[in-house]
């Protein structure tokens, strides 16, 4: 039927052909899938800041509510000159601790308040976990957060995405009464209301959640140098 | 090896191919006729999904994943191939289905009797293919984990295929009514099973 | 539909009486997923809510019509020993293709339907509609073929997503459409729909009834 020669000479016309339309189709796609994918990091932004924002509105809020956007590294002190928003959290926690840079956003409410965002990443049962907590100017009270996920089990740490989890952490304090770091722990098997260091876990998604209170713990004691540089007197409003 | 054991766990019971992801329905609902071929089947599956998934792993991590050809030169460090993953993916498990077969058929020609008609069926059974995909999309640290959940995956499916075959042939004498008969109660009886897998959800090790 | 199939019967042959049955068979008598049971497998977990189902639905029309194009196209020249890598290879191809355009136009769907968009390349209807009808028929037919079979798949998976999401959430389409007073007189949502278990239960019962209306369908 078909000589070998011919098998051979067919199978590299056709990947050489599928080739060239792959590659085409991805490269002229490519700048609309990054425009998505950072339109989606400001609404995830934004959204720590309690500001709901869909696809078409975001970039307008972040310019309106996101004014000032650096990385500081791990002795509290500002790097000049760096693009923060586009800094890769995965490459900055494979780097030596002293070379890490770690982006603030800095949020400025309607009545010139300031809500400091602070992106965190970590791991969940099925892989990786990451969201955004925003911090009040007295850098301890939590004002909001957004968590996401990718693979978490759905119905079980899949919930960390949603309203009802988020909301728990508002109000909550991540230093104690003695300035002690201590973070916000999610607890299994319901915390106490009245504790303000830590909330509810969802049912059923232990290593989730447990993955939840690791990378709040981790990547904010990362920036406690800085938090305790701009440590100001004011006191934050919290409004719920 | 604590992590080990339980992502083996959740693996096989709780984010079972089957039950929590519908995967490789096509030959699960074709096959599971009689207990001896879902058996036969299941083995099949268990063996490709241990070979494919470290593989498709190492070719995502050394291959195709921004900054992975680093090992090559470190001007390739914005290289990111992450878009011919699924051509690759399913390239491997065609050319490994094959080699599998052509091996079993060399050294045991009575486990090829057993299993060779399956061999050809798996490279587009849908949870082989999404065995690769799963490992791609949740990221795995190193090759113990993924050759775990490869393996835990694939029980897990061989597991559902037969625990369903042992239910078919037992309702064959029941009186099902007739549109509902085959296929139809198949799908109600895995959908109950699923729900028994449910109960799977909470357990931590 | 209906309409679809009034405006084409017009012109012929393009759409003679043969072709129109390669459009018509699949969404019922000859249905790829209640009657072939074929190409379950990437489907049910993206019926939780309408929108990924259609969105699932459309992509898989089109990797069908145009992958039964191409290969039938081609098929006298593909080397049978080959033949299933190279069915293969323009499948994946095609899917790439498809998953790029989610990627880029309809980002929060295709973070949605997250690996299955993939796992088309191993939907068995593909691969079964390639060889036992692209590779024997002419293209046009084919690519008919193809659309119905994507049609006939697509109409099953919103059936099953409108369920689901109705019951499960009280939406449609993400719009609300179970009243609020309904909630205020103790009405609940039925959080089992969204769980995958029910997909299938839905399926089976969908079968039933099918079979049940057209008697003569031969039970295997």
């Amino acid at each position: 039927m078909f000589s070998n020669r011919y098998i051979f000479i067919y199978s590299t016309i056709l990947v050489i052909v599928v080739a060239i339309a792959i590659t085409l189709t991805s490269l002229t796609l490519k700048p609309k899938q990054l425009e998505n994918i950072r339109i989606e990091k400001m609404q995830n932004i934004l959204k720590a800041a309690n500001i709901n924002a869909d696809k078409n509105n975001a970039k307008k809020l972040y310019e309106q509510y996101i004014t000032e956007c650096f990385a500081v590294n791990i002795k509290g002190e500002k790097i000049n000159n760096i693009n923060a928003f586009n800094i890769d959290l995965e490459k900055e926690f494979k780097k030596n601790k002293v070379e890490q840079q770690l982006p603030v956003y800095v949020c400025t409410g309607k009545n010139s308040e300031k809500y400091y965002i602070i992106p965190i990443k970590g791991k969940g049962l099925w892989g990786p976990i990451w969201g955004y907590i925003g911090l009040c100017d007295d850098f301890n009270t939590i004002y909001g957060t957004f968590f996401d996920h990718q693979g978490e089990t759905p119905g079980l740490g899949a919930e960390i995405n949603t309203d009802k989890f988020q909301n728990n952490f508002k109000g909550k304090k991540i230093f104690d009464e003695k300035g002690e770091f201590t973070s916000v722990k999610v607890i299994k098997g319901g915390a106490n209301p009245d504790d303000i260091h830590s909330v509810d876990a969802i049912s059923g998604s232990t290593i989730t959640s447990n993955g939840v209170s690791e990378m709040i713990k981790s990547c904010l004691s990362l920036y406690i140098e800085f938090f305790k540089n701009q440590r100001q007197k004011e006191i934050c409003y919290d409004k719920q | 090896m604590e992590n080990l054991i339980n992502l083996f766990v959740r693996s096989v019971f709780i984010d079972n191919m089957v039950f929590a992801y519908f995967l490789g329905m096509c030959s699960f609902i074709a096959v599971s006729k009689t207990v001896k071929t879902s058996i036969g089947l299941g083995i099949a599956v268990i063996c490709v999904l241990v070979i494919t998934v470290p593989l498709n792993w190492l070719i995502e991590n050394y291959l195709l994943k921004e900054g992975a050809l680093t090992w090559i030169s470190s001007d390739f460090a914005n290289v990111d191939l992450d878009f011919l993953s699924f051509i690759l993916f399913i390239a491997t498990i065609a050319a490994m289905t094959q080699l599998v077969e052509m091996i079993i058929e060399k050294f045991s020609p009575s486990l090829y009797n057993a299993l060779g008609i399956f061999l050809p069926l798996i490279a587009v059974n849908c949870a082989i293919l999404g065995g690769s995909l799963f490992m791609q999309q949740r990221e795995f640290n190193t090759i113990a984990e993924v050759s775990v959940y490869a393996l835990g995956s694939g029980i897990g499916w061989a597991l559902a295929i037969v625990s369903i075959a042992a239910i078919r042939e037992k309702i064959t004498y029941s009186n099902i009514p007739a549109p509902l008969k085959g296929t139809g109660i198949t799908f109600i009886l895995t959908g109950l099973m699923a729900i028994a897998f449910m109960s799977f959800m909470g357990i931590k090790i | 539909m209906i309409n679809n199939n009034n405006i084409t019967k017009n012109k012929e042959p393009l759409f003679s009486a043969k072709n129109l049955k390669l459009l018509k068979g699949p969404l019922n008598e000859v249905n790829p997923i209640t009657i072939q049971v074929l190409g379950i497998c990437s489907a049910l977990a993206v019926t939780v809510q309408i929108k990924p189902a259609l969105v699932m639905a459309i992509s898989v029309t089109v990797v069908v019509a145009f992958s039964n194009l191409i290969i039938s196209l081609i098929r006298n020249t593909i080397p049978s020993r080959i033949r299933i890598i190279v069915q293969l290879i323009i499948v994946a191809a095609l899917v790439i293709i498809v998953d790029q355009f989610l990627k880029a136009y309809m980002y929060d769907v295709s973070k949605k339907l997250s690996v299955f968009v993939g796992l088309i390349i191993t939907n068995c209807i593909i691969m079964g509609r390639l060889e036992a009808f692209a590779m024997n028929n002419k293209p046009w037919p084919s690519f008919l073929d193809g659309i119905g079979n994507g049609l006939g798949y697509g109409i099953i998976l919103v059936i099953v997503a409108f369920f689901r999401e109705l019951l499960g959430s009280g939406k449609i389409l993400g719009h609300q459409v179970v009243p609020q007073s309904f909630y205020d007189a103790g009405y609940i949502d039925n959080g089992l729909m969204i769980l995958p278990p029910m997909a299938l239960i839905i399926i089976g019962i969908i079968i039933w009834i099918q079979r049940s209306i057209s008697k003569n369908i031969v039970n295997n």
